[in-house]
């Protein structure tokens, strides 16, 4: 069977909601910070662009637990073991970076 | 009066690479190196977290059209997430002038590829941005997964080390050598750029090298300048808009080369 012909509408549905739901929520959380820059002084409003940044960095890796959820509830190991190959090397990729900050 | 204008960047840098296809972390990297006095390295770390974003607002779109091979890309993704969180992490050892003379080269490449695309009349960029909602799909079936996976590599190691998406790379592969068709390889590379962003984006923060009050402001100008662009898309004359992308490739370069050689002399 062709590699489209696999495709799912439902599986591309729930997978482009998390990557939206992940980028209207950074936008709006990043929006508030800089509103709050303008009237707050102090740490406040760059924690709160913090978390924005924060969010979006885990977007993609939420993204690919989604993914990895859903192939394996699918019973699809093949590509079930493959993203979580994926989050494994995104997990790896926060842990090498520790005690460098 | 700095924020303000971040966004304003970052509002230009995501409508011009919704218009072409082509991503705002090759413009927004040079800009905040030369124009913002930013360290290089949290140029490129902090743009990652806009590439991010556009990546994210965009395949969103992609993945609702069905034109996006899901299995495809995180086969894919494998590599790039590979290659491109070594490449983070190695990339503090590089010196800054190679750093730059780095990114000026493939900002030279970019444009006079993208120049002689141009000139064929092939499609510049994400030509799936530019479709319509219901699109058919001949049946196909990706070859060379070794291929493939090298030029992944490749590609993500590459933006690890420049803060790019890495897509220049990933489509013509997937298209020529994967026999994957254009519409599926650039909606596929543009699902595949957020994670192999993230991989690296990762240990840029985890080092310190992203500037939230830098990162911040630009990827809500993106958001905002991609979703706009993605709209604008299917009304605009983008050849104009490619030749406005070249003459700015073109300045960045010359202006990153220049700056070299001003520290040489």
């Amino acid at each position: 069977m062709a590699m489209n012909q696999m495709r799912e509408p439902a599986f591309d549905r729930a997978v482009a909601l998390v990557l939206r739901i992940g980028a209207f929520s950074c936008f709006f959380v990043m929006l508030t910070g800089l509103i709050a820059g303008l009237f707050v002084r102090g740490y406040i409003p760059l924690e709160i662009e913090r978390v924005g940044v924060l969010l979006m960095l885990a977007t993609p890796v939420v993204r690919v637990i989604v993914a990895c959820f859903l192939f394996f509830w699918e019973k699809d190991w093949k590509y079930g073991w493959i993203s979580l190959g994926v989050l494994v090397i995104l997990m790896l990729g926060s842990v090498s970076g520790l005690g460098e900050h | 009066m700095v924020t303000a204008l971040l966004v304003v960047l970052g509002f230009f840098a995501g409508l011009l690479g919704a218009l072409t296809g082509i991503g705002g972390g090759v413009l927004l990297t040079p800009i905040l190196a030369l124009h913002f006095g930013i360290p290089i390295r949290q140029a490129i770390g902090t743009s990652l977290v806009a590439v991010i974003t556009t990546s994210a607002a965009s395949s969103s779109v992609h993945l609702q059209r069905h034109t996006t091979d899901i299995r495809l890309g995180m086969t894919l993704e494998l590599a790039t997430a590979l290659g491109a969180a070594v490449m983070a992490y190695l990339v503090g050892y590089f010196n800054r002038n190679a750093l730059e003379g780095l990114f000026a080269a493939f900002l030279l490449y970019s444009a006079i590829t993208i120049l002689t695309k141009g000139r064929k009349g092939e499609p510049v960029g994400d030509e799936s941005a530019h479709a319509p909602n219901e699109i058919s799909i001949p049946p196909y079936e990706p070859k060379r997964y070794p291929l493939g996976l090298a030029a992944s590599l490749v590609a993500g190691a590459l933006s690890g080390l420049l803060g790019i998406g890495g897509g220049p790379i990933k489509v013509p592969v997937m298209y020529i050598f994967m026999k994957v068709p254009l519409m599926v390889a650039t909606a596929t590379s543009n699902f595949m750029i957020g994670v192999t962003a993230a991989a690296s984006a990762i240990v840029y923060y985890r080092r310190g090298d992203i500037l939230v009050q830098v990162a911040a402001p630009l990827a809500v100008g993106v958001f905002v300048g991609s979703l706009l662009g993605a709209r604008m898309a299917p009304r605009i004359n983008t050849k104009v808009v490619v030749y406005l992308l070249v003459g700015v490739m073109f300045y960045l370069a010359g202006h990153l080369i220049l700056h070299l050689l001003w520290g040489w002399l």
